[in-house]
Parts: C-alpha cells; structure tokens; sequence
C-alpha cells in the first residue's frame, strides 16, 4: 500500500513558525482531495521535541504524525530521521555548525537517515556547497521539491539528483498552516511508523510529488531530471 | 565560532519598572486609534489584549543584552495575554534575557536575542508576556 508523506514541517515548536499540529492536520482534512496525504513529519528547527504525543490527534483526524528534526551543518539544513536517545547523546541539535559528513555517517550508523534538504537553495543547500569543496559521500537521497523553494532553487535541487543520483524527496518546508502538503513524498510501501519511514527512504522505492496550484506536476524524480 | 557571552545572563531579571497605573481614558483613546468599537472595550472599563504592548521598559534593552555582529533589526514580539486589564489597574513590567540562539539562512548567519517582558498588575497576577526578538547578522 502506497502512502503519501510531508517529509519536512515546521510546527509552533520551531521558533519561526505559528502553527498548531492540529490545525495542520485539520487543513489536511479539509483539503484531502486537493493534497492527499497520509501523515506529515514534523522536522523542528536544531531540536528533536522528544516528549510530544500526537496520537490523540492522530486518532481524530486520521492523519499520521512523526516526528523528526532539521539541523544545520557546514553543507547546509539536514534533515534527520529516526531521531534516537543515541544521536541526541551524540550532537547537540541546536549547533548550527555540525559536520556534515559527520552527521550523515553517523545517524546511519544509529538507525537513520540524514536528508539534505532544499539543496538548491542559497547558503544553506548542497549545491552552493558542492561549488566549493568537494561532495559528500553517503547521501542517499536530498529534498528536490520545497514548498517554500524561490525560482531556480528545486531546479537546482534537481540537477544534483542527475549529476549524483541521489534518491529525490519532497516536503512542504510548511510554517504556516495553509502551506502544509504543498510538496510531498509517495512511498510505494506502508509507513506506520518512524522505522518504517526510514527503511523505505533507505530503499529508494518513492518519488516527489507535487501538490502546489498553478504548476505542472511532477509526479516521479525522472520527471524532475528531463525538465 | 560559538557565540561568547556570559550564560548566567539567561533568566536574569534586569529590570522592572514602576508601576502605571491605567487609565480609562487611556483605554478609550486606544481604541479610538485601533477603530475598536467593541463596548466590552469601548467604554474604557476593560483594555483590549493589545493594550498590552503599549507598556514600555525604563531603559533600552541593549543596556543589558550583548551586541553581536553588526547591527539588526527587530524581528517580532510574540504576545501571550494571560488576563485581562482593566481601568485602576497598576501595571508593572519586568524584564529578562529569556533566549539566545543563532540560525542559519539564505541570507547567512543570525543571531537572535530573545527579551521576555512580563506584566503583574497590583495583586501580582501576571496579565502578559512579551518576547521580544532581535536579529543581529554576525
């Protein structure tokens, strides 16, 4: 069974966002035709909010909740899935300059993933990086559709997935409520939980969607790559 | 390079005003200058939320806070209204250093300073919190 993810939203934890989980998850009700979701992930800023609970939300709005995190390093935003005890031990989230290299051999090592997302975009993405030292090794996949992304920025996104071959993600960046879903990732397999999130971003068996209005879709990374 | 300033400065009171008292007619000319024609409001008896931001500190903030790069900007407040303020009330404000964090972004590197003002009115009772937030690029 297919399931259709937002692998990148900010909640009112992050400190430049306003909005409530439950009115994302509201939204994505009331908009389920226009963004089919399944469940959204929710990647806060340079921290991992550990004790939330979200399944009361869960069960009333029928739309999954994960949670992940967003951290900065010396290449740019990451984002790091399968958020566990032994990486929260291991880097300080709220560093804004934590290796790269480091952390996505490291949160495999651990039982995840790190994702660089919105790679086209300036300063904090892969590709401006990528101009001036050399690549990182070991990125499986990067975020090629950002719902946030100004002109140029996914285009470039996606030039990397050519020139690397790396697996390609979409997710909304959202910060405000009306923003959620705007870009997403189809998995071809059943995601329930944050395991499961991981193993099926490890097999490459998924591709960006594209929910934004007034703009072609695109429905699968080779799409993107021909573009 | 990690940010240097003294950590004991988090959570530190450095300043509480005297306190105002309100007036209704005060409350009234707010609501003239904001269209607010809610009688709850109106009449000056009840201030509305946003009567909240218009008490001040003593003192800039940057008496207090560390400088770091060059000069920003004001970057927002965030309001937390906890009850409400009513004519006669007497207002204090009392400020902290509630947050300093950095971030990255298109633009670069931010550093941002988070001042928590709190106002007690004349029985202690807290009726708001402001935060307000300064970006400074380094």
């Amino acid at each position: 069974m297919a399931t259709t993810l937002d692998l990148h939203t900010h909640s009112e934890a992050s400190e430049d966002s306003r909005a409530p989980v439950e009115a994302y998850l509201n939204w994505i009700r009331l908009r389920h035709a226009e963004r089919p979701l399944d469940g959204i992930v929710l990647t806060e800023h340079r921290q991992f909010n550990r004790d939330a609970d979200y399944r009361h939300l869960e069960d009333k709005f029928g739309v999954m909740v994960l949670r992940a995190s967003e951290v900065e390093t010396n290449y740019g935003h990451v984002l790091v899935y399968g958020v566990n005890e032994d990486m929260l031990r291991r880097f300080d989230f709220a560093n804004i300059r934590l290796d790269a290299q480091e952390l996505i051999d490291e949160v495999v090592k651990m039982g995840g993933l790190a994702v660089p997302c919105h790679p086209g975009r300036p300063n904090i993405g892969l590709y401006e990086h990528y101009e001036k030292r050399p690549p990182l090794e070991n990125v499986v996949a990067v975020e090629v559709l950002n719902g946030g992304s100004r002109k140029g920025e996914d285009e470039r996104s996606a030039e990397l997935v050519r020139r690397y071959g790396y697996s390609a993600v979409g997710g909304s960046d959202s910060h405000l409520v009306s923003l959620i879903g705007l870009c997403a990732t189809r998995f071809a397999g059943a995601i329930r939980s944050v395991d499961d999130l991981v193993r099926e971003l490890k097999s490459g068996d998924y591709e960006p969607v594209d929910f934004r209005p007034r703009r072609k879709p695109v429905p699968h990374a080779e799409a993107v790559q021909t573009r | 390079m990690a940010l240097n300033y003294d950590p004991n400065l988090i959570g530190r009171v450095f300043e509480t005003t005297d306190a105002v008292e309100v007036k209704a007619e005060r409350i009234q000319s707010f609501c003239e200058t904001l269209g607010e024609t809610n009688p709850l409001y109106a009449d000056g008896k009840v201030a509305p939320p946003a009567y909240a931001v218009t008490f001040r500190n003593g003192r800039h903030f940057f008496q207090h806070v560390p400088r770091f790069g060059r000069a920003g900007f004001d970057a927002g407040k965030d309001v937390e209204f906890v009850r409400s303020i009513h004519a006669g009330d007497k207002i204090t404000l009392s400020s902290h250093v509630k947050e300093i964090y950095e971030k990255t972004g298109r633009t670069g590197t931010m550093v941002f300073v988070v001042v928590r003002s709190t106002l007690s009115n004349q029985d202690g009772q807290e009726v708001a919190h402001i935060d307000h937030r300064f970006m400074s690029r380094t």
